[in-house]
């Protein structure tokens, strides 16, 4: 199989004493939107900066490609659209100048350039701002104009590192959205992010880093089907007496039930053929059900579980 | 402001004579050498405005994570940015020399247009040159904009003019240095002046920097800084 990025045994160390990454290996695929999650200090920006070439590695390889960044980072990095941590802005250009400006690094045609960056602008609802000082923009508007700089080159692969630091609740919501286009695209995202319910909206893959290492990778899906408790929340169209609820916890499967506030929480095996059973009873028994939902732990509970609960999440 | 500077400065040559009745210098040269007198200042200036945020800049702002993370080659982008720099700079010069020779022309007609304006020209540009690849290297070297760009200025303004001063006092030929170098400019217009005499009664003139020599302490300073200047900026790391 072909592997877009694929780290081979990185490792990075500051002062010979500071070891930021520690055989760290990884591949992704073409397509995929792959979750780089770890705590402050994990080495996911360490991570990031040599796989856009900012610094090498102190062993190992990065290859983007099959190109090797730090051999050959021109063709390495020609797929590659990036935005990291918080750059700063040209703040005397205009969104054109400024993208103008990238698209004769990126050795874009001419003729390509002014009709993409109102493509890229348009995509980032920036339209109306693309011949303003950027100096005047909000911290939401300089990160959203680093999008369009990293998408400008209709890239194959984008690293972002946080990108949607700094935004407000609708800020976030937009560059959520632009990840889901970009999957839709099959473009490579490659996301380092604190916000773990963004990670786990967007991402297909999430991999954990602590300590400069990996501990665990996994498609969403498997992560999901292990955040699910052994539980499942009922509501119905009418409340439910008591002697309904004692006599729900005689159904076949269920452990225990508990009435919280205007709704009951089934406990059982944690099987999905149970589940389904439990529910087909409370359908032929005729109860109202409105809604039937397995509770799961969100992916902050399960970082929290894997990484240890003196370490935040970042 | 350098545009500003770079039309105001010999206007105020062209306009201040005539407003207090003062005659304009017998020749076209003298009058060249009182206006090109200042354009050493004026490219220092425009050197450290344009060369002081080449490299620092892109650190200290962190444009660079948005400029690094391309398909160029480092070299190519902090060269780039010199060839930048030099560009604005030579505009500069370029325009200051342009309304000098505008004001010649006015006032002492097109034949009084002398070869060694030309040359004076060209030297000036080999100075600029060598002004923005030393500034270029404070940049590369030193965190923050402001600071290579004034530790650039009162270098080539007042550090090294000093040292010129000390090494002419105690007999010494400051040939070596470059701002020294830089006096050609004006010194190829073949006209005297200013104090030839040290306080020792030491002849300065016989200090006067070699036409070729100054040149090429010029293209030294270029090609030393320009390259140091680049390791230390390719190496630098975007932490």
């Amino acid at each position: 199989m072909e592997y877009t990025i694929e780290i081979e045994n990185l490792v990075k160390e500051y002062n010979h004493d500071i070891r930021a990454l520690d055989n760290v290996s990884l591949k992704i695929r073409k397509g995929d939107v792959v979750g780089y999650v770890g705590p402050n200090g994990s080495g996911k920006t360490t991570t990031i900066k040599i796989l856009t070439n900012l610094f090498p590695p102190t062993a190992g390889h990065v290859y983007i490609n099959g190109n090797d960044v730090n051999k050959d980072p021109k063709e390495a990095l020609c797929s590659v659209g990036a935005l990291i941590e918080v750059p700063g802005v040209y703040d005397y250009l205009t969104p054109n100048e400024m993208l103008t400006y990238f698209g004769k690094i990126y050795g874009m045609p001419k003729k390509d350039i002014a009709h993409r960056i109102k493509e890229v602008l348009m995509l980032v609802k920036l339209s109306s701002w693309e011949h303003k000082k950027i100096g005047s923009f909000s911290t939401g508007m300089q990160r959203r104009l680093g999008i369009a700089k990293a998408i400008l080159h209709n890239p194959e692969i984008l690293i972002l590192d946080e990108p949607a630091i700094g935004l407000d609740p609708k800020g976030i919501k937009d560059v959520r959205n632009l990840i889901k286009q970009f999957q839709k695209e099959n473009i490579t995202v490659f996301l380092s992010s604190h916000l773990l319910h963004e990670v786990s909206e967007t991402c297909d893959t999430v991999i954990f880093l602590d300590k400069g290492k990996v501990i665990t990778s996994d498609s969403m899906e498997n992560i999901i089907s292990r955040t699910e408790l052994k539980m499942i929340e009922v509501k119905f169209l009418f409340p439910i007496s008591k002697e309904h609820i004692n006599y729900i916890g005689t159904i076949e499967g269920i452990d225990s039930v508990e009435k919280i506030n205007e709704h009951i929480r089934l406990h059982f095996d944690g099987n999905p053929n149970t589940s389904y059973q439990i529910l087909s009873k409370l359908i032929s028994l005729g109860y109202h059900v409105v809604s039937f939902n397995p509770i799961t732990k969100d992916l902050e509970d399960y970082y929290v579980s894997i990484v240890g609960d003196e370490r935040g999440v970042s | 402001m350098v545009v500003a500077l770079t039309i105001f400065i010999p206007l105020i040559f062209y306009v201040i004579p005539p407003a207090f009745n003062i005659d304009y210098a017998e020749t076209a040269n003298e009058f060249a050498q009182s206006n090109l007198g200042f354009v050493t200042l004026l490219i220092i200036i425009s050197g450290a405005v344009f060369a002081g945020d080449a490299v620092s800049g892109e650190f200290e702002k962190k444009t660079g994570l948005l400029l690094f993370p391309t398909p160029q080659r480092r070299t190519s982008i902090f060269v780039g940015k010199f060839i930048a720099a030099l560009i604005a700079t030579f505009l500069v010069v370029i325009l200051y020399y342009l309304i000098t020779l505008l004001e010649i022309v006015q006032i002492y007609g097109l034949s009084e247009i002398s070869i060694e304006l030309l040359k004076s020209f060209l030297l000036a540009m080999i100075y600029a040159t060598s002004v923005v690849a030393i500034i270029y290297f404070f940049s590369s070297i030193l965190k923050r904009t402001i600071t290579s760009a004034l530790i650039g200025f009162f270098l080539l303004m007042m550090i090294l003019p000093i040292i010129t001063s000390v090494l002419m006092f105690v007999e010494v030929d400051p040939w070596f240095i470059v701002t020294h170098s830089a006096s050609l400019i004006t010194d190829v217009l073949g006209v005297g002046g200013g104090f030839q005499t040290g306080p020792r009664g030491v002849d300065l003139s016989s200090f006067d920097p070699d036409f070729y020599i100054g040149i090429g302490v010029m293209a030294a300073y270029t090609i030393f800084f320009f390259f140091v200047g680049i390791i230390i900026a390719k190496r630098r790391k975007m932490e």
